[in-house]
């Protein structure tokens, strides 16, 4: 009886599991290989290797990998000097909470809140302009180009950091340190020999899950430049629901080489995680 | 000159003093053990020494050189953490070599050592496993491995063995012993745990609410403890309230009946009150043994302990204990029964207030 009621309890899961995950990935590797017609085709397949979606794959995996980076090393060094800079506590949990609310801000309102702040006529673009004489687009900032989207995805990559990394650096102990300054090592040795390759495991699986973050965000960009940066998510979005480029069985191709890229970049991780830590149980 | 010597030590936090007006000479191969109540800054004087807290005023010196505000990589002191502190990515190995890799030691030189020092530790062949793969009492011989690998000038202990279980206990004290007599390296050892102190220690330094009460050998300590802490501190001690009658012969009085102690009151007035203390061992059952002091009690509770049998006495007032060894062939009283006990005057210890 209470086996028969353990399993009611998780029915909602797999039940949520199938109907929106399984289903829908299925439909789409399926999809990826028909014609509009239903027939079976490589065609999909075979235009994923075409010089315009190459080049969006291309561009999704830069600005991804370059937000993932950025937003880990700003991240790292934010929950660094929250958790370990000897900061009061009140400090890391304003930060926290913080965090937690703009790890969360994305899609159209984060893309017009920067256009209303960092726009051609964004609040601060007109204050630097009235305050301090300087136009920042003139030096050759633009919110609409690739560092602009850049910029505007690090606003919840690297919140996300600070949430994953927080504990990571709690789980640092001091005796560690301590032992380590004990025999000899310099603070730079303590982290090359021993904190950094405890934290390695951690930092991989941060770095992949801002990747992913960015990988698959669609709305922020779209609002913000329109289309004129061609992301893979939004030549999906063309693809599926366009007027101009509608072909929903490339877009479900498309789709799937995204699959297969976070696919790489998950057994990438586990690979290396199983060789920065053949310590862990 | 001492080889580590602490002079007029103090440490406060904030209002707090934790240490305060510490002094002890610490001589080439000896091991001194720090034992106190949670909180009394056993830890923290040991801290001092490794560096690891700076201290208010005084200084440390370890074989001449002070040392006082030497960073703590720079003081080639080792210490074992209570919490073992074996890092979780190295192996066994080269958690042992992780000082000597520091001072760029030759990979050869390294691994030899390595090799030694899991043979002192009766773990050959062992260096290729994880922390994880070992029991905490193995962690914990790898953390005094570790701590000792690069020839430090001075060892310390931070309660190395509460961690583990009592059986494990008794074992890694024998052998941390026997490890520091076979290398001859001076030796900080702290703990709570009096049994420690005593059975590895050449002197203890019993410490209260940041001070020095004694520092003695466990012989001293067990048997001369000189204030009212260490004599309840250290062992199961009967702390009873006397009277004067004569300071000049040593006279006493317990719940109207006269004792006579063999150490000096210390200019007492007569009728002046007094804590008197007496071990339970030093007491016996009038009749098996005569001793100069006698008193008529009532026995209120007997206790099996295994090799000794405790029993509970009231003379009015005061309750006290007295141990004596269990044997097949033991004739004890019954609870209730009236009987007369006697004692040494040499066991019957006058007090000191602590400070």
């Amino acid at each position: 009886m209470n086996g028969l009621l353990a399993w009611l309890g998780v029915a909602p899961f797999f039940l949520f599991a199938i109907l929106f995950l399984l289903w829908p990935s299925s439909s789409l590797i399926i999809g990826g290989f028909q014609d509009p017609a239903g027939n079976f085709t490589l065609k999909n397949i075979g235009d994923l290797f075409t010089p315009s979606i190459m080049n969006s794959y291309a561009l999704s995996i830069q600005i991804s990998a370059v937000t993932a980076i950025a937003g880990a090393l700003f991240g790292f060094l934010l929950a660094y000097a929250a958790i370990l800079g000897g900061l009061p506590r009140w400090i890391r949990t304003a930060l926290m909470t913080l965090c937690g609310v703009a790890s969360n801000f994305a899609g159209v309102p984060l893309a017009f809140a920067f256009i209303a702040t960092l726009g051609r006529t964004g609040f601060l673009t007109a204050l630097f302009v009235n305050v301090l004489g300087i136009n920042i687009y003139n030096l050759g900032f633009n919110l609409y180009n690739f560092w602009g989207l850049a910029l505007t995805y690090m606003y919840f990559q690297f919140p996300l950091m600070v949430l994953i990394m927080a504990p990571a650096l709690d789980g640092l102990k001091r005796e560690w340190r301590e032992a380590s300054e004990n025999m000899g090592a310099s603070s730079f040795q303590y982290w090359r020999y021993v904190a950094l390759p405890i934290l390695l495991p951690a930092l991989l699986g941060a770095v992949i899950l801002l990747f992913g973050n960015y990988f698959g965000a669609y709305a922020t960009a779209y609002a913000l430049t329109g289309g004129t940066l061609p992301l893979i998510t939004i030549g999906i979005g063309q693809q599926i629901a366009g007027n101009v480029l509608y072909n929903p069985n490339l877009g479900y191709a498309l789709a799937l080489g995204m699959i297969v890229i976070m696919a790489v970049c998950i057994g990438g991780y586990t690979w290396l995680q199983s060789r920065t830590a053949r310590w862990l149980r | 000159m001492a080889f580590l010597e602490l002079t007029n030590v103090r440490k406060s936090f904030g209002q707090v003093n934790a240490v305060e007006s510490f002094d002890l000479k610490v001589e080439r191969g000896e091991l001194v053990s720090f034992l106190g109540p949670s909180g009394c800054g056993k830890t923290t004087t040991l801290r001092m020494i490794a560096g690891f807290e700076m201290p208010t005023d005084g200084s440390i010196t370890i074989n001449g050189a002070d040392i006082t505000y030497v960073p703590p990589n720079k003081r080639n002191v080792g210490m074992v953490f209570q919490s073992y502190a074996l890092f979780p990515n190295m192996t066994v190995a080269d958690n042992i070599g992780f000082g000597l890799k520091i001072a760029k030691k030759p990979s050869s030189e390294i691994k030899k050592r390595a090799e030694e020092m899991l043979a002192l530790i009766h773990m050959p062949g062992l260096g290729n496993r994880y922390p994880y793969q070992l029991s905490g009492g193995q962690q914990q011989r790898v953390a005094l491995a570790r701590a000792l690998a690069f020839s430090p000038q001075v060892l310390l202990l931070d309660e190395p063995l509460s961690a583990l279980d009592a059986k494990i206990r008794v074992s890694l004290r024998g052998e941390i012993h026997s490890i520091q007599q076979k290398l001859g390296i001076t030796t900080i050892y702290v703990t709570h745990d009096q049994e420690e102190a005593l059975s590895m220690s050449d002197r203890v330094v019993v410490m209260n609410n940041g001070h020095i009460e004694q520092i003695g050998t466990p012989f001293e300590i067990y048997n001369f403890p000189k204030t009212e802490f260490v004599a309840q501190f250290v062992g199961t001690l009967n702390t009873l309230t006397a009277e004067v009658r004569d300071a000049a012969d040593k006279r006493l009085v317990v719940d109207g009946q006269e004792i006579k102690s063999a150490h000096a009151l210390d200019g007492a007035q007569v009728g002046e009150k007094v804590t008197v203390s007496i071990r339970p061992e030093r007491i016996s059952f009038y009749g098996e043994i005569q001793k100069v002091n006698t008193m008529n009690c009532t026995v209120e509770n007997i206790s099996f302990l295994g090799s000794i049998v405790r029993i509970q006495v009231r003379t009015g007032a005061n309750v006290f204990y007295m141990d004596t060894f269990n044997n097949p062939f033991l004739e004890l009283p019954k609870i209730g029964d009236k009987i007369q006990i006697t004692f040494s005057a040499e066991a019957v210890l006058v007090l000191r207030q602590s400070a």
